[in-house]
């Protein structure tokens, strides 16, 4: 295993158990932000135990109150472009990995899950959730957009449900998680030990055999009043979210909102009202795009729409947004252009095009012998 | 490489079955490893296999559909998310692919489903209530949309938006406006569209149903004087319509008008016909069991004298016809307009019908292997072959030569004036026969391309034959229409002749130049120069178009009429009609190649364009028949064709990729169709 020892050994804690492996995410006082040294070591794990036959399965969780809290933004904001591109390229091609990974991923979401923390769990095949689980895209409020392949998976949720995870960025709980199949199982943290040893003793990647075990350690959680995945919310929510554009989905909730006085309507709204205009169009287009194509083109089309997001040749919303709500503070960013009516379909458009610069390139992605995702049959 | 060296390929195959048969037997190790092949093979995507793509396929996928991408990408998400679309996983891919084997009955009431949820979703706002060249260029995008998905669905919506909601804007006044257009696009009411009859199809002014006028009451009386005055083939008729729009001969005070158009009532609120109307269906067809098309037969109903569809002619209170128009054949020719928007439609649902079968056909070929050449080989991939190659890949080309064409014609329509009248009616007429034709000539090989999985209803491509066969014949028979263009052609040129006048419209100005000359050595290079290209087509349309016109003024002077004359000389006309469309598709390919602007597609679109221009010379025996090319040339033409096909080759995959049909489109073979026939 020297050889997988590169630097920054400490941020991903490697235990070989039998034929399976467990990684766990070791920042926690970052809240476990994937730095681009846990990138590069997770992609090298990843890869490396595919080509080893005594690994059966791998679980990832986070140390601390944390599973991933997302890519480390804040240092991409600051450093320059060229530095942030390859963090991205690498965090896709990681992304990617993971849902063509032929050996079973089981993430334990026992903790806070947003953004990359998304990307480095959803496409793999088992994802539990628990009682403690918070879960968001909320790369709008950013300047950003969900991206390490969440127009794929949101995508590929029930309905329009993606939409609404994706433009509002609304917090999810454990159970909202399972209810929208964004996890898999749920589980009671203090039931997680023990569907560890469980799967350990298994010593098995047959997913049928693994599913069955973590079946026996979860249970069915009640879903909180104000949820909209509630049944009867859901038609309010679908009709809403499927609107051709943003304006169009803004005006059916504001319709909503009229006659009926539901909580996630009113936060909804207020939450794509705040986000950042370039961001949720952006974020639409990807989304309806991603819901057609498979999760490599999705990812080549993330890491154009990153790139022209970090040039900040058309909005410069990411540094703004990174300002205003993780490096000074004031959640007061200041949009620009600040309405949607000025963020032209062109200005859209441009970000799906090629960067037009003479070394850039579109994402590469590695041949894999699996293709067919995982995700796609439980999602 | 030769790939027909028979003994070859005997041996690569005999050796194939040795090595499954020593499997497992010999002892001979370093033997086994050489000859053993693979156990089992394993399907890989041909985006790993084949080289990256030397062109933007979104970019191009933009050429090519024209416009309103985003509203289609939009449509194409709320069929993939609803559960009445027939969303199946198979191989671990969605598709959405209707179900084929339910009943007439049920897919009948389904596409009547769908239609409902996607009312419900806003998808027909604005399609006759808004207005300008934006607002009918996204319908068209939204209803070719559908047409990908299901033909039943896109011509239920055609029948009720463009025939019935078409004619009351086009034929009807604002009285008619304001009554039926918002209903119609709310679906508050249902159209359908009475012109066909038992006894007369392309014909119409032969129709034998009759309408009179009642001044007494105020009303119209419409009847169904005989068998052969049945009105047939009415989509939406059978099951769902409430209205219709009836076609009739009008007979004022004993003279008969001419065919008019009126609003009749044909059932309730509730469904249940009205007095004095029978309807019956038209029964089960070869495809397209998703349109309930009916026969009517109306027993002197009465309707209100609001209800004639009066923009170009009126009676009034007291039984006066009254019409700007006095020649009744333009009369009747402004009474065709909706049937253009109709053929408009069809022709660019015929390019999308193709691309989806060439998608599939294609991405399988890139993976399904057939055969080694030479001992210990892998098998072959059947688009190297240059045999597949040849069937599949001009095909390719024309499609994206169709696909400039249809746009073309949409542009035309959308920002259509009475002076262009003309001309798009020849060139619907021309592009509707001609790219329907091509559709089902690109499905049946791409059926046989992909041998027995073509049959299988769930790869669609042998489904598609039957759905889009009547294409062909439906808002004007091919042929017929081909005859039109001609008689058309020929006008243009006894008028230019008659008064001395340069040619001006219908792209004959070419005919004011000397005539091309074809070189007499056709080397690649002149082969492939659009000079050349343009002046094969130039001097075929030219040269057909005088020989006709000779042809038929001889029989005139031996006493025919003109009538009879062109229909002596069909064979002619036909040569003249495909002679023009090939060249004016020809020019859309010109016209696109020029506005793409984008440096990567140059030499693409030229070797697709030559692709084009190449098989069609191979293929219309036109050429050497009246000599446009020596046998000599052909020869060299001929020579060319698996050139290009080998040129095509590597670019196969993002060909088809730049079609833009979403994966869950397609179907199990275009991709890991190992896995989509696992036990399991």
């Amino acid at each position: 295993m020297a050889a997988l020892n590169g630097g920054a050994t400490d941020q991903v804690l490697v235990e070989e158990k039998s034929c399976a492996r467990i990684l766990t995410l070791n920042r926690p006082k970052q809240l476990n932000a994937l730095s681009a040294a846990m990138v590069s070591r997770l992609l090298e794990l990843f890869l490396a135990y595919e080509e080893d036959s005594s690994v059966k399965c791998i679980l990832l969780k986070g140390k601390g109150r944390s599973f991933c809290s997302g890519g480390d933004v804040a240092a991409v904001a600051q450093g320059d472009w060229g530095a942030g591109e390859e963090f991205f390229r690498r965090e896709y091609i990681m992304n990617y990995v993971m849902a063509t990974n032929s050996k079973p991923q089981i993430s334990l979401l026992n903790g806070i899950v947003m953004g990359g923390g998304g990307g480095a769990s959803m496409h793999g095949r088992f994802r539990i959730s628990t009682e403690k689980s918070l879960f968001a895209m909320p790369e709008t409020a950013l300047g950003l957009f969900p991206d390490v392949g969440a127009s794929y998976f949101l995508s590929r949720l029930p309905g329009y449900m993606g939409e609404y995870i994706s433009l509002t960025g609304v917090r999810l709980d454990g159970a909202e998680m399972l209810a929208c199949g964004l996890s898999t199982h749920f589980a009671l943290s203090e039931k997680l030990l023990s569907l560890e040893e469980a799967i350990i003793e298994a010593d098995s990647s047959d997913a049928s055999v693994i599913s069955s075990i973590i079946s026996k350690f979860s249970h069915t959680p009640t879903l909180k009043k104000g949820s909209a995945f509630h049944k009867h919310r859901l038609n309010v929510l679908n009709k809403c979210f499927s609107q051709r554009t943003v304006e169009d989905i803004i005006e059916a909730l504001e319709r909503e909102a009229d006659e009926n006085k539901d909580e996630w309507i009113a936060s909804a709204l207020q939450s794509m009202k705040r986000a950042s205009p370039m961001s949720i169009k952006i974020s639409l287009r990807s989304i309806r795009q991603g819901r057609l194509q498979g999760v490599g083109k999705c990812l080549i089309q993330e890491f154009r729409m990153v790139c022209h997001v970090i040039r900040g040749k058309i909005s410069r919303d990411f540094f703004e947004g990174c300002r205003a709500i993780l490096l000074d503070k004031d959640k007061n960013p200041k949009w620009k252009p600040a309405t949607l009516a000025e963020f032209s379909d062109e200005m859209v458009e441009s970000y799906f095009l090629k960067v037009n610069h003479n070394e850039w390139e579109d994402l590469k992605l590695p041949v894999r012998s699996n293709t067919t995702p995982f995700a796609v049959s439980k999602l | 490489m030769y790939f027909y060296r028979k003994d070859m390929e005997k041996s690569g195959f005999r050796t194939q079955v040795l090595a499954r048969h020593f499997q497992g037997y010999s002892c001979d190790k370093s033997r086994t490893t050489l000859i053993s092949s693979s156990p089992c093979l394993s399907y890989v995507p041909p985006e790993f296999s084949e080289k990256p793509f030397s062109f933007d396929v979104e970019l191009m996928r933009k050429l090519m559909d024209g416009h309103n991408v985003e509203d289609r990408n939009w449509l194409f998400n709320l069929m993939v998310q609803s559960n009445l679309f027939n969303r199946k996983l198979r191989g671990g891919k969605v598709f959405v692919v209707p179900d084929y084997n339910q009943s007439m009955e049920q897919q009948r009431e389904i596409t009547m489903k769908r239609i409902g949820f996607l009312l419900d979703h806003g998808v027909f706002k604005g399609w006759l209530t808004g207005q300008g060249v934006e607002s009918e260029l996204r319908k068209l995008a939204l209803l070719e949309v559908a047409a990908i998905f299901d033909h039943s669905l896109a011509i239920k919506l055609g029948v009720h938006f463009f025939l019935w909601g078409g004619a009351v804007q086009f034929f009807g006044t604002k009285r008619h406006h304001d009554k039926w257009l918002s209903a119609t696009e709310n679906y508050v009411v249902k159209g359908c569209f009475s012109m066909t009859e038992l006894g007369h199809g392309s014909n119409v002014r032969g129709i034998e149903t009759v309408t009179t006028y009642d001044s007494s009451t105020g009303e119209f009386v419409i009847n169904t004087p005989c068998e052969s005055a049945q009105k047939y083939w009415i989509g939406g008729a059978a099951l769902h319509a409430t209205h219709t729009i009836v076609f009739s001969q009008l007979i004022i005070n004993g003279k008969n008008e001419g065919v008019h158009a009126f609003i009749a009532q044909i059932r309730d609120a509730d469904g249940n016909i009205c007095p004095n109307i029978r309807i019956a269906d038209c029964g089960h067809k070869i495809g397209l069991n998703g349109v309930d098309n009916g026969r009517i037969w109306f027993d002197n109903i009465r309707i209100p004298r609001d209800n004639l569809l009066n923009s170009v002619a009126d009676v009034s209170p007291n039984g006066e016809y009254l019409s700007s128009i006095k020649d009744p054949d333009q009369r009747f020719g402004a009474f065709m307009a909706p049937l253009t928007s109709g053929r408009v439609t069809i022709a660019a649902a015929a390019v999308y019908s193709a691309k989806v079968g060439l998608a599939i056909a294609i991405r399988y070929s890139l993976t399904r292997r057939a055969f080694s050449i030479t001992p210990n080989s892998n098998e072959v991939l059947l688009l190297d072959y240059p045999s597949h190659q040849h069937r599949l890949l001009p095909l390719l080309a024309k499609t994206y030569a169709m696909s400039f064409a249809a746009n073309y014609l949409k542009m035309l329509y959308v920002k259509r004036t009475p002076d262009l009248s003309k001309t798009l009616h020849v060139v619907s007429s021309a592009f509707k026969a001609i790219l329907t034709w091509h559709n089902m000539r690109t499905l049946q090989e791409c059926r046989e391309a992909c041998g027995g999985q073509g049959l299988k209803t769930e790869n669609r491509i042998g489904q598609l034959k039957g759905e889009f066969d009547v294409q062909s014949t439906f808002e004007g028979d091919n042929n017929v229409l081909m005859q039109q263009v001609s008689k058309a052609l020929l006008a243009e040129y006894v008028a230019a002749n008659k008064k001395n006048k340069p040619f001006r419209e219908l792209g004959l100005d070419h005919m004011n130049k000397p005539r091309p000359v074809i070189p007499w050595q056709l080397t690649s290079a002149t082969l492939r120069n659009s000079q050349f290209q343009n002046d094969i087509f130039f001097l075929r349309e030219r040269d057909l178009l005088e020989r006709f016109a000779a042809e038929v003024s001889k029989y005139q002077l031996q006493g025919y009429n003109k009538e009879m004359a062109s229909v002596v000389n069909y064979q002619l006309a036909e040569d003249l009609g495909r002679a023009f469309a090939d060249r004016s598709i020809f020019q859309t390919f010109v016209e696109a190649e020029m506005s793409s602007g984008d440096a990567s597609f140059k030499s693409i679109l030229s070797l697709l364009r030559t692709t084009y221009v190449m098989s069609t010379l191979d293929e219309d025996a036109a050429f050497l028949r009246y000599g446009y090319l020596t046998p000599e040339n052909a020869a060299s033409v001929r020579q060319e064709i698996p050139k290009l096909c080998s040129e095509m080759r590597p670019h196969a995959l993002a060909l088809v990729t730049a079609f833009g049909i979403p994966d869950a489109f397609l179907s199990p073979i275009a991709f890991d169709w190992i896995a989509a026939n696992s036990w399991s």
